[in-house]
């Protein structure tokens, strides 16, 4: 009745036995971090091809490097016939590589159809933009996916799983060779994941080969050919799984593969009085209920994938996020945080991830960043250079902050010092209870160890701190308790020997015999 | 420099007459730029500072008309500013609407009610409250003190009490100001407060010295006073200027105006100068992000 539009007919079966893509010894650098190493990756005509890894392990910077936003040092790139040392997002597309990424780069004031011609419009013969057609191919795409969606509705008002679909759509309408799909199932349910999923084999089944990047490994196991682990910029394994029975105790152990090394250890402390405790925090109304309790003297870790909602419970927990419910007791007091001025009254200090964006205004000095959220610590109404000094400047010397005068815009200083800068704020406060948020991003490894160092120290004088960190050995170095979370909830508390990267890799993708939601 | 060059081209410029009537000239534009500094500096901006002005005067001249007492005249039109000041920030900060738009529009709001007061027509204060605006204590005109202490006054209050560095920090990175636990809402508030109480002294001043007015009296005001603050090194990013800086930017406008007037340039080729002086200045001071 139709023409099938290109991408929909099968391929030529001779192909078969051809990679699309092959990368050769594939190495990237950036600036401290060696973020690839040797990727050696094949992926076949037809196939799923999945890439799991921890965050970090180099998955993502692959990906782009293969959409073209990141040029590898050293390394080739075969994609057919030919040899490329680097690729351009332009060059990329016209090789027949699209990317989804977990972030949506739909246009939400735009209709279904609007958003997968954006850019391509199908124009008439007087240059004017030819609804009905685009509208019918859309309709075509629609049905031949088996989805239910309707192809006029505003994208703002489609649900999360049907923007996936919308962008799964508009990817299959550049006619592509490879998919590329980073966590296309990450914040879907149960039911919408299976559509997802089915809709993966479904397009790999017209000869499309499809790379799926997902935390959760049991989809892994479901739709994947071939598996391959990343980690710490490596390849470390490549599995075939042509009865989608991969063995998952197995790619987690590689996954995890490094010893910790114990490049600094927190000096063991004895937990003084509990300090704070959460009970029952509810972010929304659908979301689990959050405990825990934190002691003086104590480091508690907070680990979970990127998106498990671990920012989110401390910013609630800081009044700078929503929450519906949840008592928050310190010192043995009950106390209500509505914004974070009044948690930092109650004496909770918070270290952002985002640093640039979120810890630092950095067109001011290093005093101003420093003592703002101090400001009533001075005891006269007006406050000269010299009361900065004086109560400011001991900070300097105590975080050891390498900048040139208190009067320095903190732009200037490199990103350890920064992040002194920030500490240094809620140390001027007097704050008791720390929050930090990945602490350590960003930042070289000599800085590393002196934020650690810090943290230990602030401990032992008796602070309690929060601690969100995406890195293992830092976590496990660091922690007295490890809380685990998992979609917003707390799937396990890890304490002492029990805290390892095995363990808390378990419990974070939720590889576990309890594992009822996803 | 530039009074040099307007000096060579005409000795009059030089006059020690001329150069008192620059400060007079600047007096209203000096303290209005105070308002438009500080609204900046906090991150946001006030578009609707002349109309603020047109509509205090109108109501002090209406109401001296109607036979209201001076005093109680000269009370209420400089309550009117600061109420101004008062419903922008509340606007400004709880709609978290873009405040070049809100104040934008709220200057014509005030602009309207000027309109309606006063029918389109000349307000008169009758001849009274003539001081503040043409007095003169020691060989000096009153208008000068005036622009000299409120200068000196939003100086310390930025740069050295502890309202200064939390404004300064909200223009810096409002979020990092709301994490450390600053009031964000109520700071814009009371900063937009602030600078309308500002606008109440331009508009005494203003109305003093020119004794009768139209609704349209503080036009451009904003403009000049914008432009005045950029020349000065204030960004409209927030958080980056200081007080002195501003003040040379008045000046600087002062200087311009009273040269182009003395040589005689017609006011429309005045208006283009300033429209290219206000564009040239933002360009100027956006240089180091163009160079990135």
């Amino acid at each position: 009745m139709f023409p099938v539009p290109a991408f929909l007919q099968c391929p030529n079966p001779d192909m078969e036995q051809f990679p699309v893509i092959e990368t050769r010894d594939i190495n990237k650098t950036f600036p401290g971090v060696k973020a690839l190493s040797g990727i050696d990756f094949t992926l076949l005509p037809g196939e799923i091809h999945c890439i799991v890894g921890e965050n970090g392990a180099g998955k993502s910077t692959f990906i782009k490097i293969l959409s073209g936003f990141l040029r590898p040092e050293s390394g080739d790139i075969v994609i057919g016939e030919e040899t490329f040392r680097y690729l351009s997002p332009h060059l990329s597309q016209e090789q027949g590589i699209q990317v989804i990424y977990q972030e949506s780069l739909l246009v939400p004031q735009m209709n279904v159809v609007e958003n997968i011609y954006v850019g391509r419009e199908i124009t008439g013969k007087l240059g004017f933009i030819d609804r009905r057609k685009a509208l019918s191919e859309t309709r075509k795409v629609i049905e031949s996916l088996g989805i239910a969606l309707d192809p006029q509705a505003m994208v703002e008002n489609l649900e999360v799983a049907d923007r996936q679909f919308v962008k799964i759509i508009k990817a299959l309408a550049m006619n592509p060779r490879v998919l590329i799909m980073d966590e296309p199932t990450a914040m879907f349910n149960a039911q919408d994941t299976g559509v997802v999923l089915k809709l993966v084999e479904d397009i790999s089944k017209r000869g499309i080969s499809v790379i799926f990047i997902s935390h959760r490994l049991e989809e892994v196991a479901r739709v994947g050919d071939r598996v391959t682990v990343f980690k710490d910029g490596r390849t470390v394994a490549s599995h075939d799984n042509p009865r989608r029975n991969i063995d998952l105790a197995m790619i987690t152990r590689e996954m995890v593969g490094r010893s910790v090394d114990a490049f600094y250890k927190k000096v063991k402390t004895h937990p003084g009085e509990t300090i704070l405790e959460v009970q029952g925090l509810k972010l929304d109304k659908d979301s689990p209920e959050v405990n825990f309790t934190l002691r003086r003297g104590e480091i508690l870790g907070i680990a979970g994938l990127v998106g498990s909602g671990r920012t989110e419970i401390v910013e609630a927990l800081f009044g700078a996020g929503k929450k519906i419910q949840g008592k928050i007791i310190i010192r043995g007091r009950e106390v209500t945080i509505d914004r974070p001025s009044d948690a930092i009254r109650a004496g909770l200090g918070f270290i952002t991830e985002e640093r640039q964006r979120t810890g630092l205004a950095l067109g001011l000095s290093v005093a101003k960043n420093m003592t703002i959220a101090g400001l009533n610590k001075f005891k006269r109404a007006f406050i000269t250079p010299a009361d900065e000094i004086r109560s400011a400047g001991r900070y300097v010397d105590d975080l050891a902050i390498k900048t040139p005068s208190l009067q320095q815009e903190v732009r200037f200083l490199s990103g350890g010092n920064q992040q002194k800068v920030v500490i240094a704020r809620w140390l001027f406060r007097e704050s008791e209870i720390l929050i930090f948020d990945e602490p350590t991003i960003g930042i070289d490894v000599n800085a590393k160890a002196e934020i650690y160092r810090l943290m230990s120290k602030l401990a032992a004088n008796g602070a309690a701190i929060i601690m969100i960190s995406s890195e293992m050995p830092e976590l496990i170095a660091m922690s007295d308790r490890v809380l685990v979370i998992k979609h917003g909830q707390i799937t396990t508390e890890l304490v002492g020997e029990n805290i390892t990267e095995e363990k808390i890799i378990t419990y974070a993708f939720g590889v576990t015999d309890d594992e009822q939601t996803a | 420099m530039l009074s040099v060059i307007f000096g060579a081209l005409n000795p009059r410029f030089l006059s020690m007459r001329n150069l008192l009537a620059i400060f007079q000239q600047i007096a209203v534009l000096g303290v209005a730029t105070m308002a438009m500094a500080l609204t900046l500096i906090s991150g946001g901006i006030d578009l609707s500072i002349g109309s603020m002005i047109g509509l205090s005067t109108v109501i002090m001249c209406r109401l001296i008309m109607d036979g209201t007492a001076v005093p109680l005249a000269i009370l209420i039109g400089a309550v009117v500013p600061v109420g101004c000041g008062f419903l922008n920030g509340v606007i400004v900060a709880k709609s978290k609407c873009v405040p070049l738009i809100v104040t934008l529009g709220m200057g014509y709001v005030y602009y309207g009610f000027a309109l309606v007061i006063s029918g389109g027509l000349f307000m008169s204060m009758q001849g009274q409250f003539r001081t503040l605006g043409r007095g003169v204590i020691a060989g000096i005109p009153i208008p000068m003190y005036v622009v000299i202490l409120m200068v000196l006054g939003t100086h310390v209050l930025l740069k050295y009490s502890k309202f200064g560095r939390r404004l300064v920090a909200l223009g810096g990175n409002e979020t990092v100001a709301f994490l450390s636990g600053i009031g964000v809402d109520r700071l814009k508030i009371i900063t937009y407060t602030l600078g309308g109480a500002i606008m109440a002294l331009a508009s005494l001043v203003l109305v003093s010295r020119l004794g009768n007015v139209l609704a349209n009296v503080g036009e451009g005001y904003e403009l000049r006073a914008l432009a005045a603050a950029i020349i000065g090194g204030v960004t409209f990013e927030g958080g980056r200027g200081n007080i002195p800086g501003v003040f040379l930017g008045v000046g600087l406008l002062g200087i311009v105006q009273n040269g182009l007037n003395i040589l005689q340039v017609s006011s429309y080729f005045q208006t283009l100068a300033l429209g290219v002086i206000i564009v040239a200045a933002v360009v100027v001071s956006n240089i180091e992000k163009i160079r990135q």
